[in-house]
């Protein structure tokens, strides 16, 4: 399913391709957080995703002239923020295996723990972050943004055949974490 | 399926110090100090490739 753009999406696109400032903040409003949660809870580390947020969004300024008048904000954006977090995770195990046996311990916790705000999102979000990366990446993608799985294909560089089997597999693993806090299958 | 995972978000400091930056870069390219390094790599091992080949065939001779 391809969706159409909306109304604010579309004069964000507008104005960014012109140049304009405030059609960035309004993407900017838009999307921060959004592409901020997935990629804290990707890297697991406020710091880093800031960073990568950062980059996220100066990456979309630079090539903000250079935009498709249809582009679709969201999927562009995540797109991004894949890539990133695909370098980011390989510079991490380049350093692991600089770092040898003196490697720190991967801490397996979200640093978003603390702002649960029920003990069921607490479950939730334990439970996400003990997920594998590209199991994670696929719950966040299309049970918390509420993409597609084809649009998650287009942004992950997979068939789409390959992310419904990530999902399968995510809401498996997710099912047995949570026990009683399982939402159900809403979709 | 849908998920009520907990509200992420930047601080303001930090989020209007990101939006500040990349409004710097608004509509400007990728900065062209990001080829510098690849360009200087790639330039090293064709130089290296080619005295190895010089190297070879002064070898076969």
């Amino acid at each position: 399913m391809v969706r159409s753009l909306s109304v604010d999406e579309r004069a964000w696109v507008d104005g960014l391709r012109r140049g304009d400032a405030a059609a960035f903040d309004g993407a900017f409003a838009a999307y921060r957080r959004r592409v901020y949660g997935y990629l804290v809870r990707m890297t697991r580390n406020k710091d880093t995703a800031e960073d990568l947020l950062q980059e996220t969004f100066l990456r979309l300024a630079q090539s903000a002239k250079k935009l498709a008048p249809d582009t679709r904000l969201a999927p562009y954006l995540f797109t991004i923020a894949h890539r990133l977090v695909v370098s980011w995770a390989r510079a991490q195990q380049v350093r692991a295996q600089l770092a040898g046996e003196f490697v720190e311990p991967v801490d397996h916790r979200s640093p978003l723990e603390a702002v649960a705000d029920s003990q069921t999102q607490l479950a939730l979000e334990r439970a996400f972050a003990a997920l594998a990366p590209a199991y994670r990446e696929v719950a966040l993608l299309v049970g918390v943004e509420g993409m597609q799985p084809s649009e998650v294909a287009a942004i992950l560089g997979q068939t789409p055949e390959a992310v419904r089997q990530r999902l399968a597999r995510a809401r498996g693993q997710l099912a047995e974490s949570l026990g009683a806090h399982y939402p159900g299958d809403e979709r | 399926m849908s998920w009520d995972l907990p509200q992420a978000d930047v601080d303001e400091n930090t989020s209007q110090r990101i939006a500040a930056r990349a409004r710097m870069d608004l509509g400007r390219g990728r900065p062209r100090r990001r080829l510098v390094l690849p360009i200087a790599a790639a330039v090293l091992v064709a130089g290296y490739m080619v005295w190895a080949i010089a190297k070879l065939v002064e070898i076969l001779r």
